[in-house]
């Protein structure tokens, strides 16, 4: 009994600041890094040499006639180009063999997918900058890697509803279900 | 230094304080929130541009231009073409699931090869490709070893299968029975020849005779259309539909008079009609009016009172109605479609002759050119085949079976699938796994209409040649299926045979070259309409002359199948969606409700609710009764469409099928096959 009364080490609150310290680390840095796992993008492609060719973000990135948002382009639109291997790229070719020859959509990997029982305009968020809720891809020649979320599948990006709902209550717009929810 | 459990407990809650700090339990609960929408068996939606493409929705043999709805490039709904001016923006409610039926689980996914009773195997096309090769092969050059049955009136297909089988040194092509087959040998006994055709867009008082020309006769959309210009919303109607058939179907429910006449009465009610309107003076200039006048004279307002229940009183206000009418118009059919005899079609054709209407109401189209001369389908139908392979009077060795379902669609059902059963190799073209489909040997899956080029050349009841053509609206099937057309084509050049087409697109571009169409204009939801041929016909009174009266005895009633359309066709089985809107009354659980009234009911000492037993011929069918005031005295009604014993887990082993018990007899006269006044004993059980 005398023995543990004296026990030090077990005193005062140095375990709690190190039960503490260590949690806040392991939330931190080891959390983030468990709780994601990595992809990268079937095709390298890089949005820089595109725009060095003197291509417009609008004309992959489009409006359709009918106000919907194109989103990525498909083969038809790649195809306009690259319906042939025209540069040395090894990522061109690996398009051009692996998708395009044989009729296959890439299956990009969409940074801010969202569910199917969102329905988002674009259309009505227009007067937005695209950075305001995409990551800036415009100069990079590299697709950023894609952080998908072990548990929901999501990918990291994924805008969640409590910052769609602040947005829109910032700006007055109504929060009701059927706003976003079809 | 130790560490004791107070400060265990001490790094712990610390541990917990900490976590508080870090997104770990804030970022959990949020994943979890949005986690739900992404479990793997929650189905996707296709992304993509939304577009309304041009097709030819060939669901039942009449076709009907549609645009198809595609998101992605994938099919997921249906609307009227409204450009079109056949159908005018109109779909049925088949077509309208058509989209839905692409994806269906009953679609036959790939290539199969029988491996054991009920048992298939999935192939490649190229071995499946090879056995038919083979079995034709062996039988080639031996008349009447190889036969086909084509379930589809109205596409050149037939010319290319029925020129194959002649390549082949044989001539039995056999169309599944149909009002055309039937409407052109009535012609030919009224001194003609062609296909009729049926002006109801002109006409200002339609007559429809059995045939239900506003649900499931005909070309239905179009005959909609017309029924619909004629009910301006707010107007006054410019025209009066009369409906006489065996129930208050669809076609009656929106007409202006409902007549109930049995169907083993139609040809007696057509001319007490005649009778009716010459005793008020209508007059012919058919050379045969004298003797069609003697005839119709015997059928009096008594002796059709007897035969159909109706009152002397009806009957001449029926005809005091066609009088006053400017342009009235006579359409006769079964009430479902087949089984009619040419007699039916001669004594509702002939009231047209007598009022003047032959060339405007009723009009006869000139036979369409065809894209490969040495094409032609059999006399005969696909029943009268399958009767004579079941007595083994017809040996064949290989049968090939297109767009059709005789195993369950052609009178005592039961029988035809056992007769099936004596041809040694079987093959069917189909998309989906239907009864026939589950009987052969090889099946080799065809393609949705969205995903295939078709025609379809006058579709029966069109009042001037029509020609119709669609393309695939998508890049490829959803099932790893191919053309049955392209297929043939390529067997046939392995067979050493040249039929002058690769595919089944340049026999369709061919026909409407031959017919001086635009295949680009058809394909995009046009239409090409030629011209009426110009005729004469005759009353039809020497070969009416010879109709058998009906018989009417006290044990049976007549058997009246009624279609609606919206719950499948022959070739069909009921698409999903369409199954909730089948009445509690028709069908509830598993059983089938068969209709008849309350004083047929009485005399067969059943009530409502009651469990009967149906039988005619070898066959029988179960069912419990719903009294009906809308069915003709002396009828049980019996839904057709049911039943199913393949296709998918939505429709199969639901209520039972009336095919089964129609019971084929001999025309008097004409020694046509016929089972539209078919006859049933009704039981309790
Ligand atoms: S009538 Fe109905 S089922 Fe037939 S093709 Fe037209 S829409 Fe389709």
């Amino acid at each position: 009994m005398e023995e543990k009364k004296q026990c030090k080490g077990c005193g005062g609150a140095l375990p709690f600041v190190i039960g503490f310290v260590a949690a806040v680390i392991a939330g931190w840095v080891l959390f983030p890094n468990l709780l994601y796992s990595k992809k990268v993008q079937p095709i390298r492609f890089s949005h820089k040499i595109h725009q060095e060719q003197g291509m417009e973000c609008s004309g992959c990135h489009a409006f359709r006639d009918d106000g919907s948002y194109a989103g990525l382009p498909n083969n038809d639109k790649c195809m306009e180009c690259h319906s042939d291997v025209v540069g040395s790229d090894p990522a061109e070719k690996l398009y051009v063999e692996e998708y395009a020859k044989k009729g296959k959509e890439v299956p990009w990997l969409i940074y801010q997918y969202q569910p199917d029982n969102v329905i988002f305009s674009h259309k009505a968020h227009e007067s937005f900058e695209c950075k305001s809720c995409h990551l800036e891809l415009e100069k990079s020649d590299t697709p950023p890697v894609y952080y998908e979320n072990r548990l929901s599948g999501y990918s990291k990006q994924t805008m969640k509803m409590w910052q769609c709902e602040r947005c829109h209550a910032e700006n007055g717009v109504s929060n009701a279900c059927h706003v976003c929810h079809k | 230094m130790g560490l004791d459990r107070r400060g265990f407990v001490k790094i712990v809650v610390g541990g917990v304080a900490g976590t508080l700090f870090t997104p770990v339990i804030w970022q959990s609960l949020d994943d979890v929130s949005i986690w739900s929408q992404n479990w793997p068996w929650i189905p996707r939606l296709n992304k993509g541009e939304v577009k309304s493409k041009a097709a030819l929705s060939k669901l039942c043999p009449s076709g009907c231009a549609v645009k198809v709805k595609t998101v992605g490039g994938l099919p997921f709904a249906v609307a009227g073409n409204a450009a079109n001016p056949m159908s005018k923006g109109g779909v049925c409610p088949v077509c309208a699931a058509g989209a839905q039926l692409m994806y269906s689980p009953a679609r036959v996914q790939s290539p199969m090869k029988k491996v054991g009773e009920g048992k298939f195997e999935a192939i490649k096309w190229e071995d499946a490709e090879a056995l038919l090769v083979e079995k034709l092969t062996a039988l080639k050059g031996q008349d009447g070893k190889i036969a086909a049955i084509s379930g589809d009136e109205t596409g050149t297909a037939n010319e290319v299968i029925s020129a194959l089988l002649a390549g082949l040194g044989n001539s039995g092509t056999y169309m599944m029975p149909g009002e055309k087959f039937v409407a052109e040998k009535g012609v030919k006994l009224m001194g003609g020849s062609g296909q009729p055709g049926f002006d109801i867009a002109g006409a200002d008082l339609v007559l429809m005779i059995g045939a239900d020309a506003l649900d499931s006769w005909g070309a239905t959309v179009a005959n909609q259309k017309a029924f619909a210009a004629t009910r301006p919303t707010g107007g006054v109607a410019t025209a009066k539909f009369v409906y006489a058939g065996p129930v208050l179907n669809s076609s009656a429910a929106v007409s202006d008079k409902f007549l109930p006449v049995p169907p083993t009465a139609t040809a007696a009610f057509a001319l007490g009609l005649a009778n009716q309107l010459i005793s008020a003076g209508a007059v012919s200039s058919a050379p045969d009016f004298a003797e069609y006048k003697a005839l119709a004279a015997k059928y009096t307002a008594e002796e059709v009172e007897k035969a159909t229940g109706l009152k002397p009183e009806t009957m001449k206000e029926l005809a005091a109605m066609i009088k006053a009418a400017k342009a009235p118009l006579v359409i006769a059919g079964a009430s479902f479609g087949q089984g009619a005899g040419a007699l039916d079609f001669v004594a509702g054709a002939s009231l047209n002759v007598l009022l003047g209407r032959v060339g405007s109401g009723m009009t006869l189209l000139p036979a369409a050119p065809k894209a490969i001369a040495s094409s032609s389908v059999s006399e005969k139908d696909a029943a009268s085949f399958l009767a004579n392979v079941a007595t083994g009077k017809a040996a064949v060795g290989a049968l090939l079976v297109y767009e059709a379902n005789p195993a369950y669609a052609l009178p005592q059902a039961g029988d035809m699938a056992k007769a099936l059963g004596n041809i040694a190799f079987k093959v069917s073209f189909s998309t989906y796994m239907d009864e026939t489909a589950a009987l052969c040997d090889l099946i080799l899956p065809a393609p949705h209409p969205y995903e295939r080029f078709d025609d379809a050349m006058n579709p029966y009841g069109v009042a001037k040649p029509t020609y119709l053509a669609g393309k695939p609206v998508v890049k490829k099937p959803v099932a790893d299926c191919k053309d049955p057309v392209d297929v043939l084509l390529g067997a046939a050049g392995k067979l050493g045979l040249s039929l002058g087409f690769e595919t089944y697109a340049d026999v369709i571009k061919a026909k409407a070259a031959a017919l001086g169409a635009d295949f680009d204009a058809l394909t995009a939801g046009g239409i090409w309409n030629g011209e009426a041929k110009g005729a004469s016909l005759n009353l039809g009174a020497s070969a009416l002359a010879k109709a058998a009266p009906a018989k009417a005895d006290d044990k049976t009633l007549a058997l009246a199948p009624v279609c609606k359309l919206a719950y499948g066709s022959a070739t069909l089985a009921t698409p999903p969606a369409n199954l909730l809107t089948v009445r509690d009354t028709e069908l509830s659980g598993k059983d089938l409700f068969v209709q008849m009234n309350a004083a047929t009911a009485k005399k067969v000492g059943v009530a409502e609710g009651a469990k009967v037993k149906l039988s005619a011929g070898s066959g029988e069918m179960k069912a419990r009764v719903h009294l009906n005031e809308g069915v003709a005295p002396g009828t049980v009604a019996v839904l057709l469409g049911f039943g199913r014993s393949a296709w998918d887990e939505f429709t199969k082993g639901k209520g039972d099928n009336v095919y089964k018990i129609l019971t084929v007899s001999d025309e008097a006269g004409t020694g046509l096959k016929v089972w539209a006044g078919s006859t049933v004993t009704v039981a309790k059980v």
